[in-house]
């Protein structure tokens, strides 16, 4: 079947079977691979993306039900080259070793922030949780969190670090989930 | 690895989807969310033959009527954590979706996928009989209700027949003066809970249990309403020797097994922990608010 | 915060210079193993056997072969040689003991639960995965071996013809015996560790292709690129017909030292002419590749009336599974570690390894030397209990120091700095807090270990490295190294800017090509950063005297006077300067070069005898620990909560302060998971635990905020005297952990995993004594 969606700003249209999930067709039908396959059944995030703004696993989604979408993946959050100031603040933490779980990782630590989910270093790790990690022993990710969150409070913008949070085409983040 | 081929069907009304799901020639199974369907399905765990999606049906929004509150099948997890509006009306739910998988599956998971699909560990299973109330069932003769004390069955399963689709939860809300708790104990954060316990306390002018509704997750082949419990509650400030009576009808009231992780024993003492637990944030609550 | 600060004189090495690989992978651009597609590739699965022992009495595979899109199912018969060699990866010295042997494809017989039984290659994975539903294999059954004790009664099936014994070391320093009897207090106890998987993030993948002049080409998540040699003899090549190359890797630590993915990704490549890509599912990593070591130790401590240790009688008996792999080495660093880093004058170990049907064990961070710290950590704690010492005390009495031999002959020749490990992880702690609620309890527990790093002496180790400028003045680094995740590659590039002036952005790095790179060894055993980093160190710096020369003769001056800055050579804090570019070109019309090729070989021992009087030189050196752990127990549902972990390590000197941070909180994370929640579970070999909502490793909740302590002695084997930290901080956490619940609860736990169920039941048997006591 043809599934048509926006992919990082871009109109994507991928011939895929119904059974494949969004994460393999992402990697396999649309050439973006950098969602990762770490467990393929929910559990570990590596292959979180953002679906209409709001953050999922892609490996749990079947491709059929992206048909309209807009998706963003890590790939797609620099900005002219710049990093989402997320993403350098894990480079310059020394959160970033083996690198598996970052791209899940810096979904999940930017949907937090915006969500109002990282307040403290406590609510921080539970945002985390749903993202697993074997290299770092996770202090290092969270500090980054923390570190992104205090730049979007005090809204610091030198230098080119962006400091928005949403995606190149990407509607402004949505009050996730909250009914109609 | 990846789930199996299927046919696909994207249905646009209730009628669609019931239809669809009764017609199919073999397997068919609705997803919403799919947030335990595709990974059973990527671990072989399922293969449908058909899939019907409900995802465009208009199944969301809650509404609140004679003392009871219908929630639409499609309501998210996430909205039960996070909307103001929920955590006033049904508290217990909305504490009890924090421990729900991890934030992304509760983005898309759903309140119907999650009853629907009766794990026997489902928090949102123990916060439905801890409430009461019915569940709609539409099928091809139209809607049915089923109360929710009735709607498990057994190991993944449920009332709702094949060709059918559950399409609204109504929850019974308690009279004021209730307190809720929700305690779970899990080998990890975000892992099935071990056991858990939804509660819902109402107290008396003077402080004593007027009503207590008492449900277990994770202690035998489905959610479970521990009446025995419930009983002893009544009339008790839930304070002192009751709570070892409590903690012992729940260790006989449920039903666990022993599996490779855990044993029915361990089990069976979690949820009288979770329940004596929960009972305690309830009725301390239930008195706050009296105050 | 390590709180380690760059040493006058230093420009890099000290400092937390931003990894260059960080960038690309924050950015999603890392190019993964499983990441890589070649257009008309095929894609490879494996068909697992559903028992743990049986024979195969048919594998039919026509239905398979059948199916639309399959081009090729692959059995036993059809690998030109189907046997798996573990001598020791990439090494020249054949050490007779150690060589183990396994099957690429079972051959009539499948010896535990997974093991792959035919190779399907097909044009989509969606076909794959079909023939493999459609491939039909009869089994009958064979009785199973599922306890290792069991394994080594007389009567129990033989897993293999040479018996279940798969290898043993023993030796006796003293009288064991004697000492015991001498002893003023004896504690007595048995430790037993469980099975547990890497479950590093990225499952294993690859891909393969005929490469020009007919050489196959391998692109796969490996540690060992050295593993082109084994795959070479699977297809019965010659050795320069085969290369791998190994692209940044998502985690290794030990499961990506043996073959995983790699012979298969040949023989589809070698017998169909066409590309490859194989990816395992979780599921696959999880039951079949090879895991750590079930270890079953006990323990007789003796000590004087002051606490000094008079002997010590170990009896170590693991489970190896089904295949030998490295077990029998894995035992040796058990073996070697076995008494931890205590003197002891009367010492006896007996060590084995037995053939199981559990899945096959071998390599994992610790190596076997983490296993024991259990053991002999949880006998120092019940000593200083029965003697009324402090616990940290009594390991103070009997620390091992430079000049000391361990049991099995090995000389220490480096500082032993535990005294003062001790001293600076008691400074960061701070009062163990109150219990949140009614019905916790607070306590608080130490460990302290050592871990080797390098390989053992006698497998002759060395690495190499090519340095070389480009004209512009940019440099290049070429090494076969495997980067795992630990900053393998960049701290290379640090080291190489310390010594060449360059700055670290003008510095590129290639690596692990088996074919175009220099051969380095493999990223295991804590070896990269000691043996890598020292070649990188040796060829900067034979580099930086070639160039000095010609510099020194073009600025008047000589060459120790010739300082190395980011754009080229100065003189007399750059009154006179040459630009790289003009330096090299000077280089060239004095026939100069500009590159260099260097190597670092290891310190080299006596080759180990199967004899139990061998006695010598193991590793080159170690490095040493000491953590400590506050936990809260719930003394109803046993739940463990770590609140807080103070880990230190020397670490001799620091090249990368983030890096050394990062390994260790990260050793710590996997150490605690090890402690509280993971495990393998079987049921008759049957593995059981196929999915990682089962298998739980640590997630940002359990893991506390770890602060690390980042001891510079400034001695080392390594590249500016560092020592490893790749595994050493695995070991203590298991064993502090231990100790603070003992202290929480007045109960001692020696089985792992501490699961609520098990720290619940220790709590109620503590409670009932209490009561019938009271
Ligand atoms: S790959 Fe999707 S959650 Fe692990
Ligand atoms: S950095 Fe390797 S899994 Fe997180």
């Amino acid at each position: 079947m043809t599934v048509r969606f926006t992919l990082n700003g871009e109109p994507q249209r991928c011939e895929v079977p119904p059974h494949w999930t969004l994460l393999r067709m992402l990697r396999d039908a649309a050439g973006h691979t950098d969602a990762k396959h770490g467990c393929g059944e929910g559990v570990c995030g590596a292959c979180a993306v953002f679906l209409d703004g709001i953050a999922v696993n892609s490996c749990s989604v079947l491709a059929p039900q992206v048909e309209g979408a807009t998706v963003e993946t890590v790939g797609g959050l620099d900005r002219d080259g710049d990093l989402h100031p997320l993403q350098a603040e894990l480079v310059a933490s020394g959160g970033v070793q083996c690198g598996f779980c970052t791209p899940g990782m810096v979904i999940s630590g930017i949907e937090a922030v915006r969500l109002g989910a990282a307040g403290s270093e406590a609510e921080i790790r539970h945002s985390l949780a749903g993202n697993l990690c074997r290299c770092t022993g996770y202090g290092k990710i969270v500090a980054a969190v923390g570190a992104y969150r205090d730049g979007e409070a005090t809204g610091v913008d030198g230098d080119g670090v962006r400091t928005t949070d949403g995606a190149p085409g990407a509607a402004p983040a949505p009050e996730v989930g909250i009914g109609p | 690895m990846y789930p199996r081929p299927f046919e696909y069907v994207r249905a646009e009304t209730v009628d669609e989807a019931t239809e669809a799901l009764a017609s199919a020639g073999g397997e068919a199974r609705a997803i919403a969310g799919g947030q335990s369907l595709v990974p059973m399905m990527s671990l072989g765990l399922a293969s449908p033959d058909v899939l019907v999606d409900i995802g465009p049906l208009p199944l969301a929004g809650s509404e609140r009527a004679n003392g009871s509150l219908a929630l639409g099948a499609l309501t998210r997890h996430r909205e039960l954590e996070r909307s103001d509006e929920l955590a006033e009306q049904v508290p217990l739910a909305a504490e009890a979706a924090r421990y729900i998988g991890n934030p992304r599956v509760r983005n898309r998971g759903t309140l119907g996928g999650s009853l629907s699909h009766a794990d026997p560990a489902s928090e949102l299973g123990a916060v439905a009989l801890a409430y009461g109330g019915e569940v709609v069932i539409a099928g091809a003769e139209g809607e049915r209700r089923v109360a929710i004390d009735d709607f498990f069955e057994g190991f993944f399963a449920t009332a709702v027949g094949s060709g059918e689709l559950l399409t609204r939860v109504e929850l019974e809300l308690p009279p004021p003066g209730t307190g809720h708790g929700f305690c779970e104990i899990a080998n990890r954060a975000d892992d099935f809970a071990t056991a858990a316990a939804a509660v819902l306390v109402t107290v008396h002018d003077g402080g004593a249990c007027a009503e207590a509704r008492l449900a277990l997750a994770g202690v035998a082949d489905r959610p479970l309403r521990c009446e025995p419990a419930e009983r002893l509650c009544r009339g008790e400030t839930l304070e002192g020797e009751v709570l070892d009576a409590i903690a012992r009808a729940v260790v006989e009231t449920a039903e666990p097994e022993d599996d490779a992780f855990v044993s029915a024993d361990y089990r069976g003492r979690a949820a009288a922990v979770c329940a004596i637990r929960a009972l305690g944030d309830a009725a301390r609550r239930a008195r706050e608010g009296q105050e | 915060m390590s709180g380690v600060e760059v040493k006058p004189g230093r420009r890099v090495v000290g400092s937390d210079l931003a990894r260059h690989d960080a960038i690309e992978k924050v950015a999603g651009r890392t190019v993964y193993a499983a990441d890589f597609a070649l257009p008309g590739m095929l894609h490879a699965r494996l068909k697992r056997s559903d028992y743990a022992h049986a024979k195969l009495t048919r594998v039919d595979t026509t239905a398979a072969e059948a199916l639309d899109g399959v081009v090729a199912v692959y059995t036993a018969a059809d690998v030109p040689r189907n046997t798996v060699w573990v001598d020791v990866p990439g090494q020249t010295l054949e050490v007779g003991a150690l060589k183990a042997r396994s099957n690429v494809l079972a051959d009539g017989v499948v010896r535990y639960h997974g093991e792959p039984i035919a190779l399907v290659a097909a044009e989509s994975d969606d076909a794959a995965l079909a023939a493999l539903d459609a491939i039909e294999v009869d089994y009958e059954p064979l009785p199973v071996v599922d306890d290792a004790e069991r394994a080594l009664d007389p009567e129990a099936p033989q897993i293999h013809e040479s018996g279940n014994l798969l290898a043993h070391w023993e030796l006796e320093e003293g009288d064991a015996e004697a000492g015991i009897a001498s002893a003023a207090a004896v504690v007595e106890d048995e430790y037993r560790t469980q099975f547990i998987d890497h479950a590093y993030l990225e499952p294993e993948a690859g891909v393969s292709w005929r490469d020009t002049d007919g050489v196959i080409t391998i692109r796969a998540a490996t540690q060992v690129v050295e593993h082109f040699r084994d795959v070479a003899r699977i297809l019965d090549l010659p050795d320069n017909k085969v290369r791998l190359i190994t692209p940044y890797v998502g985690g290794g630590f030990g499961g990506k030292e043996d073959m995983t993915v790699e012979p298969y990704l040949g023989i589809v490549v070698a017998l169909t002419g066409r590309p490859a890509r194989m990816v395992w599912s979780r599921q696959e990593s999880l039951q079949a590749r090879q895991n750590r070591h079930a270890v079953r130790m006990r323990y007789r401590t003796g000590a004087d009336a002051d606490g000094r240790l008079v002997a010590m009688d170990v009896d170590i008996l693991s489970d190896g599974g089904a295949y030998a792999l490295l077990s029998a080495l894995v035992l040796l660093y058990s073996t070697t570690c076995a008494a931890g880093p205590y003197r002891c004058p009367n010492v006896r170990i007996r060590a084995r390894t037995v053939y199981t049907n559990h899945t096959p064990c071998s390599a994992m961070r610790g190596f076997g030397g983490m296993q024991v710290a259990l053991g002999y950590e949880g006998q120092m704690d019940r000593l200083a209990a029965e003697l009324g010492v402090d616990p940290l005390e009594l390991r103070r009495r009997n620390f091992v120091e430079r000049g000391d031999t361990l049991p099995i002959g090995q000389p220490l020749e480096t500082t032993v700095e535990l005294p003062a490990l001790i001293e600076a992880v008691t400074e960061r702690l701070e009062p163990p807090p109150e219990p949140s609620a009614p019905r916790r309890a607070v306590g608080r527990g130490f460990a302290c270990n050592l871990q080797p790093y390098g390989r053992c002496v006698w497998l002759n180790d060395w690495s190499s490295a090519w340095i070389g400028f480009e004209l512009d003045g940019t440099l290049v680094i070429r090494i076969a190294v495997p980067d795992i995740g630990g900053g393998q590659a960049s701290s290379l590039i640090q080291i190489a800017s310390e010594v060449l002036g360059v700055a670290p952005e003008r510095i590129t790095i290639h690596i692990g090509d088996s074919a175009l790179n220099p051969l380095t060894g493999t990223t295991t055993a804590t070896r990269q950063l000691y043996m890598s980093g020292n070649a990188v160190l040796k060829a900067a710096r034979d580099l930086r005297e070639q160039l000095a020369g010609v510099a020194a003769e073009l600025l008047e001056v000589e060459p120790e006077q010739v300082e190395f800055g980011a754009e080229g050579v100065s003189v007399a804090g750059g009154e006179r300067s040459l630009e790289f570019r003009e330096l090299l070109a000077a280089c060239a019309s004095v026939d100069v070069s500009w590159h260099v090729h260097a190597t670092y070989r290891a310190p080299k021992g006596v080759p180990w005898q199967a004899d139990e009087s061998w006695r010598g030189r193991v590793f080159p050196d170690f490095t040493y620990g000491c953590h400590a752990a506050d936990v809260e127990v719930d003394l109803d549902s046993g739940q463990t909560r770590v609140l807080r972990y103070v880990a230190g390590h020397d670490v001799g000197q620091t090249i990368n302060p983030q890096s050394v941070e990062g390994q260790i909180e990260g050793g710590v994370a996997m150490g605690l998971g090890y402690a509280l929640s993971e495990r393998l579970v079987f049921d008759e070999a049957q593995n059981l635990t196929g999915s990682f909502a089962q298998y739980l490793i640590p997630t940002a909740v359990e893991v506390p905020e770890i602060d690390t302590v980042v001891l510079e002695s400034g001695e080392g084997m390594g590249p500016f005297n560092a020592r490893g930290i790749g595994e050493p901080p695995i070991g203590p956490p298991a064993p502090a952990v231990a100790a603070a619940i003992r202290d929480a609860i007045g109960a001692r736990l020696t089985e792992l995993p501490f699961t609520p169920e098990r720290v619940a039941a220790a709590v109620r048997a503590r409670e009932e004594d209490a009561d019938a006591e009271g």
